[in-house]
C-alpha cells in the first residue's frame, strides 16, 4: 500500500514539476528588461494588417515583417470562428483572401447573410471551426502585389498575434479591432452568456495588457482597442482602462450598432460625449481631406476639432501603390506621408507599407536615444560640420 | 552720327531762304533713310545694361558633384507630358542636376525634342484630320512601324500639335496643353534656370534621321547637333571650369555618332546600351560585344561613361532582382561612369524587393550597386531621397539650420522617454 501511495505521490510530483514554470529565465529572454521602449515623440507607425504590402495580410509573416521594419504597433481585425475562438481576419467572408474555393469539401458552406443592411454571399468565418479555418491558406488580396507567398500561410488566432508582439526584441504595441461585433454576437455564442467584447478583453487581460494611455504599465505593453461600433467601446470601457479608438467610416456609412450618420458622430457634441470613452478617432483619410479628380481639395476641420477635444487622429489607409496615391503626390508615398504628418498633423498612420513610413520618419525626424547612439551622434555632427566648413572654401 | 550732324548743320551755315529750301529737301531725303538706319541699329543692338531679372548671374548655385547625378529623364514626365517646357521647368524646380531629352529633326531640318520617331503615342496627331494622309510605314531598326513620322512634318506643323501624357495611369490633366519644343528652346530653359542646371541631350536615331532629313552644305544630323551646342557656348571637358558653368553630356545608342562628334567637341559623351536582345543601330553589334572589356577599352577613348538599361545590370526573375552582373564593376575599373535608365515610382515598374517603395530602389542602386547617375521620371522623389540621406551643404544659410538640427538631436538624446 505504501508503494502505491509513494508511486502515486511521485507521479503527482512529477506531474507538478513538469507543469510548473521553470525558475530560470529562458536564455533568449534574459535581457527582457532592457527592451527598447516605444517611441512616443512622433506619430505612430501602425502596421495595418501587418506588412500586407509585402505579405498576405494578418499572417504571422506579415506581422513579423512589420516588426522587423520597425512598426510601433501591429494592427489586426478580430473576428470569431464557429467554436468561438478569436481569430485575426479582416473580411467576414473567406473568399477574397483565402484558398477556400479550392477546398471542395467546404462547398456546401456557402451562405448568404445580412451584414449592415446588405445581403452578402460567401463562406463566412462563423461557419467554420478553428480547425477547419486552420486548414485554409491565406492569399495576397491585391493582384498587383507580390503573389509568391500565396498558399503558404494560415490564419492565426488572437493569442498568436499577441505572442508575436510580446516576442519582439523591442517593445511593440498591439492595435486589435473589435470587428463587426453586431454580426458576431448574432451568430456566435459563448458559454455563461459572455459576449464577443468580453472574450476580447479577457484575452488581453490574460496576457497582462492594462493601463491608461502612457501609463507605466501601458508603456510596457502598449495597446489600442479600436472599433467602428461605439456601443462596444463604451461597453468595454467598464472592463479595461486601455485606450480606445473610435473608427469612422466614410460619409455614406452609418454606424453598425447605433445607426448614426457620419455627420452625427463627427459633430462637436458627439466628440464631447465620446471623449470620455476614447482617446482618439480613426477616420478614413478621404473624409478628412476630400479628393476630386484624384486631386486633394481643401482639408475639412475634422482634425482641428478632434485635437480641440484632445482626441488623437489615426487615419487609414496609406498605401504605396500608385493607384492609391492622389496626383498631388506625384506617385510618391513619401510626399503623402509628409503632407499628412506635417501639413495635417495626424497622430498616427495606418499603413500597408511599414518600412516606407519608417524610412520617412527616420530620415526627417530620426529617433536617436541612449548611449548606443552617442558616438553615432558625434559622428553625425562632425560630418555635418565638416561639410559646412568645406563649403566655405 | 557725324554725317547726321554735318547734314543738320549745313542748312544753318549757308544762306537761309531760297537756297536753304532746296538744300533742306535734299538733306531731308538723305536724313530719313539715315535716321531710319540708325533706329534699326539702335533697336537691334544688345542693351548695355543687364536684364533686371538676371542681375545676379555671377552667383548662380553651382552643379553638385559630390553625389550621383539626378537626371530628369524627359523632364519630370511622371507629372507632366514628356519633353515639354513644363516638364523641364518642373524638373528644375524639383532639384534636377541635369535635364535630359531626345533630339530628333523636323522635315525642314529643325532640331526638336521628341523621344519616339512616331507622333502617335505622345501627341494628339490622331485628332488632326489635316494630317491624316501623312501616315506611313517605315523600317525602324529592323521593325516595320506604321505611324506619323516626325520627319514628315515641318516645325510649324509639329508646333500645331499638343503633347499628351504617354501613360494612362499618370496625370492626364495637361494633355494637349503643351507643344513640342525645339532643341534651342530646351537649352534656353536650362540656361534660364536660377541655378546651374546641366543638359543631357541624346543624338536620337541618327541613322534614320540622316536618311530622311537633309541639311544644306552636306551637313549631317550630328553636325547640326553640335553646332547648336556651340551656338549657346557649351564646351569643355568633363569637370573643366567651362563645363561646370554650362554642364552637358551628349548621349547616344550609336557609337559611330559619338566617335564622329568627338572630333567636333570635347564635351563628355555617354554611350547608351539597350537591352541584351538589341544590336546597335549603326554598327549592328550585339550587347555582349559592346559590353566586353575589349570594347569598353576601345570606347573609353571617346566616352566617359555608359548608360545601360538597368535590368541588364541586375537581372530580374519573377519580378525579383537576382545577383548583379559585373558590368558596373568593369565599367568603373576602366574609369567609366554608369548612368542606368529608367527609374519610375509606379509599382508596376518596381521589383518586389523594393516593397513598392521607389526610395528603396534608389537606395539599392546608389548604395549597393554604386551608380554615378540615375535617369528618373520622378525627379522630385530622387531629389528628396538624396537630400534626406546625403544632403547638400550650402554655406552660410544652413549654419543656423545646422545648429538647430544639432540642438534637436542632443535634446532627444538627453530626454529619451520623459
Amino acid at each position: 500500500m505504501t508503494s502505491v501511495r509513494t508511486v502515486s505521490s511521485i507521479l503527482l510530483l512529477l506531474l507538478v514539476e513538469c507543469a510548473a514554470r521553470p525558475f530560470y529565465p529562458l536564455p533568449s529572454r534574459r535581457n527582457d528588461r532592457s527592451k527598447q521602449p516605444l517611441q512616443t515623440f512622433r506619430p505612430y507607425n501602425i502596421a495595418h494588417r501587418g506588412s500586407c504590402g509585402e505579405f498576405p495580410e494578418e499572417t504571422a509573416s506579415a506581422y513579423k515583417r512589420a516588426i522587423e521594419e520597425d512598426a510601433d504597433f501591429i494592427e489586426t481585425d478580430i473576428l470569431a470562428s464557429k467554436d468561438g475562438i478569436l481569430i485575426c481576419f479582416h473580411d467576414l467572408t473567406l473568399d477574397a483572401t483565402t484558398d477556400i474555393a479550392q477546398h471542395k469539401k467546404f462547398e456546401s458552406r456557402k451562405r448568404t447573410y445580412e451584414v449592415q443592411g446588405k445581403n452578402i454571399t460567401g463562406y463566412f468565418t462563423i461557419d467554420f471551426t478553428l480547425e477547419e479555418l486552420k486548414s485554409l491558406r491565406v492569399n495576397q488580396r491585391s493582384p498587383f502585389r507580390d503573389q509568391q507567398y500565396n498558399g503558404k500561410f494560415s490564419i492565426i488566432i488572437f493569442e498568436d498575434f499577441i505572442s508575436i508582439a510580446l516576442g519582439a526584441p523591442r517593445v511593440v504595441g498591439i492595435y486589435p479591432e473589435i470587428k463587426n461585433p453586431v454580426f458576431i454576437n448574432q451568430h456566435v455564442k459563448w458559454p455563461i452568456g459572455k459576449k464577443f467584447e468580453d472574450k476580447f478583453v479577457d484575452t488581453l487581460k490574460k496576457y497582462g495588457y492594462k493601463g491608461t494611455y502612457l501609463s507605466k504599465q501601458w508603456l510596457k505593453q502598449p495597446a489600442f482597442i479600436q472599433s467602428f461600433a461605439p456601443t462596444s467601446l463604451i461597453y468595454i470601457s467598464h472592463l479595461t482602462d486601455l485606450p480606445k479608438i473610435l473608427l469612422i467610416d466614410d460619409a455614406t456609412t452609418p454606424t453598425q450598432d447605433t445607426n448614426q450618420s457620419y455627420w452625427e458622430i463627427t459633430s462637436n457634441s458627439y466628440f464631447d460625449f465620446i471623449k470620455d470613452y476614447v482617446v482618439g478617432i480613426g477616420p478614413w483619410k478621404d473624409s478628412i481631406v476630400p479628393a476630386s479628380n484624384n486631386y486633394l481639395q481643401t482639408p475639412t476641420d475634422l482634425v482641428t476639432r478632434s485635437h480641440a477635444y484632445n482626441l488623437q487622429v489615426h487615419p487609414f489607409i496609406f498605401q504605396n501603390d500608385n493607384m492609391s496615391l492622389h496626383f498631388n503626390f506625384s506617385q510618391d508615398p513619401y510626399n503623402e506621408y509628409e503632407y499628412w504628418i506635417k501639413k495635417i498633423g495626424v497622430d498616427g498612420l495606418f499603413t500597408d507599407f511599414t518600412g516606407s513610413l519608417h524610412h520617412y520618419q527616420e530620415w526627417t525626424n530620426p529617433f536617436s536615444m541612449g548611449e548606443e547612439s552617442a558616438s553615432k551622434l558625434l559622428d553625425k555632427i562632425a560630418y555635418m560640420i565638416s561639410k559646412f566648413r568645406n563649403s566655405y572654401n | 552720327m557725324f554725317e547726321l550732324t554735318a547734314i543738320l548743320k549745313q542748312p544753318k551755315q549757308k544762306s537761309r531762304i531760297g537756297a536753304a529750301k532746296g538744300r533742306d529737301s535734299m538733306a531731308s531725303a538723305r536724313l530719313v533713310p539715315l535716321s531710319f538706319l540708325l533706329l534699326l541699329v539702335g533697336c537691334a543692338s544688345r542693351p548695355l545694361y543687364p536684364l533686371p531679372g538676371k542681375r545676379y548671374d555671377g552667383s548662380k548655385k553651382p552643379l553638385q558633384t559630390f553625389r550621383p547625378y539626378n537626371l530628369a529623364h524627359r523632364g519630370s514626365n511622371g507629372e507632366f507630358p514628356e519633353e515639354t517646357a513644363a516638364a523641364y521647368m518642373r524638373a528644375i524646380e524639383e532639384g534636377a542636376d541635369f535635364i535630359e531629352g531626345d533630339v530628333l529633326a523636323s522635315k525642314d531640318g529643325v532640331l526638336i525634342m521628341q523621344h519616339d520617331v512616331t507622333l502617335d503615342d505622345t501627341t494628339d496627331i490622331a485628332e488632326h484630320k489635316e494630317f491624316a494622309n501623312r501616315k506611313r510605314a517605315c523600317n525602324v531598326q529592323g521593325t516595320n512601324t506604321t505611324g506619323f513620322f516626325h520627319f514628315d512634318f515641318t516645325l510649324e506643323e509639329l508646333k500645331s500639335l499638343g503633347v499628351k501624357q504617354r501613360y494612362p495611369f499618370r496625370d492626364q490633366q495637361y494633355n494637349r496643353k503643351f507643344p513640342i519644343i525645339t532643341f534651342e528652346e530646351f537649352i534656353s530653359i536650362a540656361l534660364d534656370a536660377p541655378r546651374v542646371v546641366g543638359i543631357y541631350p541624346e543624338i536620337k536615331n541618327p541613322a534614320m534621321v540622316n536618311q530622311y532629313v537633309k541639311w544644306p552644305g552636306g551637313k549631317k544630323f550630328e553636325d547640326k547637333f553640335v553646332e547648336t551646342l556651340h551656338k549657346y557656348g557649351y564646351r569643355g571637358e568633363y569637370m573643366s571650369k567651362q563645363w561646370l558653368k554650362q554642364p552637358a553630356f551628349i548621349q547616344s545608342f550609336a557609337p559611330t555618332s559619338l566617335i564622329y562628334v568627338s572630333n567636333l567637341t570635347d564635351l563628355p559623351k555617354v554611350f547608351l546600351i539597350d537591352d541584351i536582345t538589341i544590336p546597335t543601330q549603326d554598327t549592328n553589334q550585339s550587347y555582349w560585344e559592346i559590353t566586353s572589356d575589349k570594347y569598353l577599352n576601345f570606347i573609353k577613348n571617346y566616352v566617359m561613361g555608359i548608360g545601360p538599361w538597368k535590368d541588364t545590370i541586375v537581372y530580374v526573375s519573377e519580378n525579383y532582382l537576382q545577383l548583379p552582373t559585373d558590368l558596373v564593376a568593369r565599367a568603373h575599373a576602366l574609369n567609366l561612369q554608369v548612368h542606368p535608365y529608367t527609374y519610375r515610382n509606379e509599382n508596376q515598374f518596381l521589383h518586389f524587393n523594393f516593397s513598392q517603395d521607389p526610395y528603396k530602389e534608389y537606395d539599392y542602386w546608389i548604395n549597393t550597386i554604386g551608380v554615378d547617375g540615375l535617369f528618373t521620371d520622378f525627379t522630385g522623389s530622387l531629389h528628396q531621397y538624396q537630400e534626406w540621406t546625403t544632403p547638400s551643404p550650402s554655406g552660410e544659410k544652413s549654419a543656423t539650420k545646422l545648429l538647430d538640427k544639432i540642438g534637436s538631436m542632443i535634446s532627444k538624446y538627453r530626454n529619451p522617454q520623459t
